[in-house]
């Protein structure tokens, strides 16, 4: 199924758009989707590791604005943010 | 009573009279005002301007979840709050954050106004880009999110 990854703060350095779109399987938790996602910078960005840091960083808010944990499943199409180390003020 | 609100700066800018006007009641005694602003220098760096992000649904949740706490956590009950954060490019000098606090005394006023504006910091999620000469820039480090749930 396909999944918009909204991007914010330092990950919108890994696409143009404002998101990411890809193909996961069905139950595929977020802890799972952290390791697509640092396939996904090895593919496109050679490993990058400032890029993969940001990963292993971030939390990841759902569809519903709450932020979701490792173990959440994604049961559906969806959105789901990325929410890298944040400092506003 | 609250106020809360991420102003996108293309469109306007955050104005400290809106604050003013916001938190003024003949029931508050004291009234604190506390705004950001963009400053030249950041880790030995020269800094022209900054970008702020937020993931805006996210940020006012937070700002709601920090207002609301303060009933318990400071005892605070009567209050009036205002909380503005900007987001796009600011050049030097230009409000980041405005946050306006007025209770009935000064105490809780001081109280109050710290507690915000250091919960934000922990707590919404909104980011910074640097941007220096020669067209350089950098997204800050930042703190991981706290607030984890299920």
């Amino acid at each position: 199924m396909k999944i918009i990854l909204e991007l914010f703060g330092a990950s919108r350095d890994f696409s143009k758009k404002d998101y990411l779109e890809l193909e996961i399987n069905d139950q595929t938790s977020i802890k799972d989707f952290k390791e697509i996602l640092l396939t996904f910078i090895d593919e496109k960005f050679k490993g990058n590791k400032d890029f993969k840091k940001i990963i292993q960083s971030s939390a990841f808010c759902s569809e519903k604005n709450e932020i979701i944990s490792d173990n959440y499943k994604i049961l559906k199409e969806q959105k789901i943010g990325i929410i890298p180390p944040i400092g506003g003020g | 009573m609250l106020h809360t609100k991420v102003i996108d700066i293309k469109e306007k800018k955050l104005s400290i009279t809106e604050a003013e006007n916001f938190i003024s009641s003949s029931d508050f005694g004291a009234s604190i005002f506390f705004s950001g602003t963009v400053r030249n220098q950041n880790n030995n760096k020269d800094v022209i301007g900054i970008t702020y992000d937020s993931h805006d649904a996210l940020v006012i949740k937070s700002f709601e979840e920090i207002y609301n706490e303060t009933d318990q956590k400071l005892n605070i009950k009567d209050k009036a709050v205002f909380i503005e954060h900007s987001k796009g490019y600011l050049n030097l000098g230009e409000l980041s954050i405005i946050i306006a606090v007025a209770c009935k005394h000064r105490d809780e006023a001081y109280v109050l106004s710290r507690y915000v504006i250091e919960e934000i910091k922990k707590r919404s999620p909104i980011w910074k880009k640097e941007h220096y000469e020669k067209n350089e820039s950098a997204w800050l480090k930042g703190n991981p999110i706290l607030n984890e749930k299920n």
